[in-house]
């Protein structure tokens, strides 16, 4: 189904966080003050690697209006941090290995005064010798930034001995791919409000996609018992994975327990790009070969992935990168060895696509380089080497059966912009030169801006037309992808959520997941609608508060759709037997000829409503409660971090280069994504949607630079992201519900495959139309920049 | 008006006054105080939110005599005695802006942090170019950053809001 408004019908939901977002009244976490509040902040390294010789704050202790100042001394639990593994200093004693990294923390009654009082800190620095090349990293000379050296994981994945294989392959591509360190950049900058409470515990308000999470670690940093920790930890201002890992928490914690008073945080731009995590780099090596006829061989990866200082989940997202350096293809021999590495460079970390969006580029890049090199369709050779639907995932390992792989592959071939591609060819130079091409000024009621976001309506590009200068390229590009969801074999995964009738009357379902943005609150509404039959009003939803909500797991691993599915399934029965049994007693007849309805209990036959919910919870001496507790699908292997539920994308791009600046422009977009049902219309097209302007991004314009350990690009002028005009374009998206008969499964989720793609199939347009291989992200126009005629002419000269 | 009101501002501080939301405000505010933090911290409103305080993402965005500015490049003395709509002024005293409600039926945000500074830019340019043209429109929008829509939510938005505004659906 293509995804729109108009074909979702009255699925398509006005979100029920909406009035208050588009009037300016939503509270977020970083919007709070509290009375008697104190201002946080935190003194961070200068240097990327130094030795810590002394830190003396007396002067800033001394300043007036200064209520905390703190260091690694007074921390009274772990002075570590960290989901996965704790290896981060909440303060830095005797070394920094980052220029995040923390040093100092003061709350004063002024940002003014906190401000000065940072200045007042003295810290004596040794600079130590700077590692910011992974490769360097990892020789034996290297100094070791851990006392375990500076391999943080290391991953194989060997089917056999490829050496061999090669030999007797007739197509061979080897190539080394390069990507960035891309930055979330969430508009809302990491903070919050710390509140000490009365009896010594504490209130945290402050955006995480897993409160449970923080509540832990922030007990062992704090040695408090978790049941004194309140984390309320949604609405949030986008997090994209950036804000999974704790970031401010500790400081606000440890400087409102100081001070005794509440304490506010709210990072500048520039400090949330100096501590926040990014996307890996990774240069990742392949070699994959075929046999005369396509098909696949062998295929050999080596990823080396920058991690950073400390760990996070470094390990995990390594791990995803070389699942998916292997996807949804059939190889005949798979020989895979990565390593993620400790530098003196950013925190890497969690980011939407979890190491897919790497390894699919250069996966991605081998098909359509193994294609040209047996003159093949890019595509058709895509489908000689998938693998069925029978067919165990990228590690061997069984997996759920979908048949989202050949159907995504089918959606895209018969596209409409795939079909245009055979049409498109790269201008000639003797095209006459015309003015341009763009249909702007059919001025009414929007026709033209219509058809600027329509894909339907788009007036087809077609270079070489007479419109065009010959130094404007179009070209069409696709990729593939196969996406692991929930957070893989041998990792806990548990979740759950609970539904009640409250005192009030209301249907409350309580679930411990964040609203990031993503549009999980409508999305749990819908659910509770279409599966129940409740009206809107009927339903309170309750999320993103520690103390008020069971235990469902992270916001993460595009996991929590899937999970509400499964526990509102198990939810349903006993929920629904519970109500009409307490509606049958108090009617006075049998519960089998009454069912849930808007409003109320109904009778089945007449849709008449017996009892109303809120008179229904007035009998009531407590709450209908019911829990269900589960954990999110898991392979039957050994292989750590190895996924069981998947979803596929097919996604296509059209490009247009101006060979004069060499930029790329991304024209129109196609996405066919297997995810089984769509829960909410909504929120699955803006998932896929907002997840490939993320990926365009990444394509074209995104890259945290970093010069000798330190960030060059500190904010939004040299950091870019792209805007309305770079991603105007058409986005169809086509939503393949189906699933296998008995797939007891239901929705994956949609929240990360959106953002993996569409940056593989720019760098397959951009070969089709200006024929340069990218082998590099983000694309240098450079690259794409001809040579100007005079230029040519110079050159030639000088021969 | 939140606890952060700065009723203990010496007398020194110049008076600021200006119009804001349709309400006169007076206050003493030093005259390099952003609008940004009078709006947020000294008048509490926090719809106009804080990203980036270059002029670069547009959270910030206000009215100022009807023209979009960025409340972090903008000084009190710049806006003293100027006319301030922050989106909390945007909506009627009964109903949303037409803006608003085209955003709420097409889906034009996310997380919403952008949505306030987005919906004052839109409703900018609808003000001054009823039936803009996708250059238009795009150049008016250019400086409002979003990173969960993609943008795609917010151009349809912009498309219903330009048909409310001639009196379609
Ligand atoms: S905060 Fe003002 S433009 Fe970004
Ligand atoms: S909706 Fe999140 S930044 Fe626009």
């Amino acid at each position: 189904m293509r995804l729109n408004r108009e074909n979702s019908g009255a699925r398509w939901r006005m979100r029920p966080d909406g009035p208050d977002k588009v009037t300016g009244s939503l509270a977020y976490l970083t919007d709070l003050t509290a009375p008697g509040m104190l201002h946080g902040l935190v003194l961070r390294s200068p240097h990327p690697h130094a030795r810590i010789a002394a830190v003396r704050t007396d002067a800033a202790r001394r300043l007036p209006g200064v209520a905390a100042v703190l260091t690694g001394r007074d921390v009274p639990g772990l002075n570590r941090f960290g989901i996965a593994r704790q290896d981060q200093p909440v303060f830095c004693e005797d070394r920094v290995r980052y220029v995040g990294d923390a040093v100092a923390a003061v709350a004063a009654d002024s940002l003014e005064s906190a401000r000065r009082a940072l200045e007042l800190i003295e810290v004596e620095y040794e600079p130590l010798p700077l590692l910011d090349d992974p490769e360097q990293a990892l020789r034996p000379e290297a100094p070791p930034l851990h006392p375990e050296g500076n391999v943080l994981h290391a991953k194989t994945y060997r089917t056999g001995d490829a050496g061999p294989v090669f030999a007797s392959c007739a197509h061979i591509v080897e190539e080394t791919y390069r990507t960035p360190r891309q930055m979330h950049a969430y508009m809302e900058t990491e903070g919050g409000l710390f509140v000490p409470g009365p009896e010594g515990g504490l209130t945290v308000y402050a955006p995480t996609q897993h409160g449970r999470m923080d509540r832990l670690q922030l007990s062992r940093i704090l040695a408090m018992p978790e049941e004194r920790i309140r984390v309320v930890s949604s609405p949030i201002g986008g997090s994209f994975g950036g804000k999974d890992e704790l970031n401010v928490q500790p400081y606000g914690a440890l400087l409102a327990l100081a001070s005794g008073r509440p304490v506010r945080i709210h990072n500048s731009r520039r400090e949330s790009v100096r501590a926040g995590l990014k996307r890996h780099p990774m240069i990742i090596r392949m070699k994959t070969g075929t046999d005369a006829n396509g098909r696949i061989l062998a295929h050999r990866v080596s990823i080396v992935a920058d991690t950073g200082p400390y760990a996070s989940l470094g390990a995990e997202v390594l791990n995803f990168a070389t699942e998916h350096a292997v996807s949804a293809y059939r190889f005949g021999c798979v020989d895979a060895e990565s390593v993620s590495v400790f530098t003196n460079n950013g925190m890497s970390g969690e980011f939407r696509g979890f190491g897919g969006n790497q390894a699919v580029f250069a996966l991605e890049g081998q098909m359509d380089r193994l294609a040209d090199a047996l003159g093949m369709d890019p595509w058709e050779f895509r489908r000689l080497n998938l693998k069925t639907a029978d067919e165990p995932g990228p590690f061997g390992q069984p997996i759920a059966r979908t048949d989202g792989a050949a159907k995504a592959w089918a959606a895209l071939a018969g596209s409409r912009l795939w079909r245009e591609r055979s049409a498109v060819r790269t201008p000639q130079a003797e095209v006459p030169l015309a003015s341009s091409s763009a249909a702007a000024d059919a001025r009414d009621a929007g026709t033209a801006l219509r058809r600027r976001i329509a894909a339907d309506s788009a007036a087809p590009v077609s270079a070489g037309g007479e419109a065009d200068p010959p130094w404007r390229k179009i070209g069409i590009g696709a990729a593939m992808v196969m996406h692991g969801a929930g957070l893989g074999f041998g990792i806990p995964d548990p979740s759950g959520g609970r539904l009640a009738l409250r005192q009030d009357g209301k249907i409350e379902a309580a679930f411990g997941f964040e609203e990031c943005g993503q549009g999980l609150i409508a999305t749990l509404e819908q659910m509770m609608i279409e599966r129940f039959g409740f009206a809107a009003d009927d339903i309170r939803i309750v999320i993103g508060d520690s103390d008020a909500v069971p235990d469902s797991g992270s916001s993460t691993a595009s996991r929590a759709t899937s999970m509400m599915w499964r526990a509102l399934g198990l939810l349903e029965r006993p929920f629904t037997e519970k109500l009409l049994e307490a509606a049958a007693k108090a009617c006075g007849r049998p519960s089998r000829l009454l069912g849930l309805g808007e409003g109320g209990i109904r009778d089945l036959e007449t849709g008449e409503r017996i009892v109303a919910y809120e008179a229904l919870a007035g009998r009531q001496k407590e709450p209908i409660v019911c829990e269900a507790a589960t954990r999110y699908p898991a392979a039957d292997t050994d292989i750590v971090g190895a996924h069981f539920l998947y979803s596929y994308a097919a996604v296509a791009a059209k490009v247009e280069i101006d060979g004069l600046t060499g930029r790329v422009r991304v024209l129109e977009q196609f996405h066919a994504v297997a995810a089984g049902p769509v829960m909410n219309p909504q929120g699955y097209l803006g998932q896929i949607e907002g997840g490939s302007a993320m990926a365009l991004g990444y394509a074209l314009l995104e890259e945290a630079a970093m010069r000798r350990g330190q960030y060059v690009t500190n904010n939004f002028d040299t950091y870019l992201i792209p805007t309305i005009a770079d991603a105007g374009g058409p986005v169809e998206v086509a939503a393949i519900e189906d699933l296998p008969e008995g797939d007891e499964h239901g929705p994956r989720g949609v929240g990360e495959i959106g953002s993996v793609g569409l940056a593989a199939a720019i760098a397959s347009a951009v070969r089709h139309a200006a024929g340069a291989w990218i082998d590099r992200l983000p694309i240098d126009p450079a690259l794409l920049q001809e040579a100007r005629p005079f230029e040519k002419a110079a050159v030639i000269g000088d021969e | 008006m939140n606890d952060d009101t700065d009723l203990g501002a010496p007398e020194a501080e110049p008076l600021w006054e200006s119009t804001v939301n349709g309400r006169p405000v007076r206050l003493r505010v030093p005259q390099a105080k952003r609008l940004l933090d009078i709006v947020r911290e000294d008048l509490g409103l926090t719809g106009t939110k804080r990203s980036c305080e270059i002029g670069r993402c547009g959270a910030c965005m206000v009215l100022l005599d009807g023209a979009p500015v960025n409340a972090c490049l903008t000084m009190a003395y710049q806006c003293a005695g100027r006319d301030v709509v922050t989106i909390e002024g945007i909506a009627g005293e009964e109903e949303l802006h037409p803006v608003q409600r085209a955003f709420l039926e097409e889906g034009g945000y996310q997380c919403g942090y952008c949505t306030p500074g987005m919906i004052v830019s839109v409703k900018a340019l609808l003000d001054a170019i009823p039936d803009p043209s996708p250059e238009e429109a795009e150049e008016a929008l250019s400086g409002n950053l979003c990173r969960c829509t993609g943008y795609g939510g917010i151009l349809r938005s912009v498309l219903r809001a330009i048909e409310k505004g001639r009196g379609g659906s």
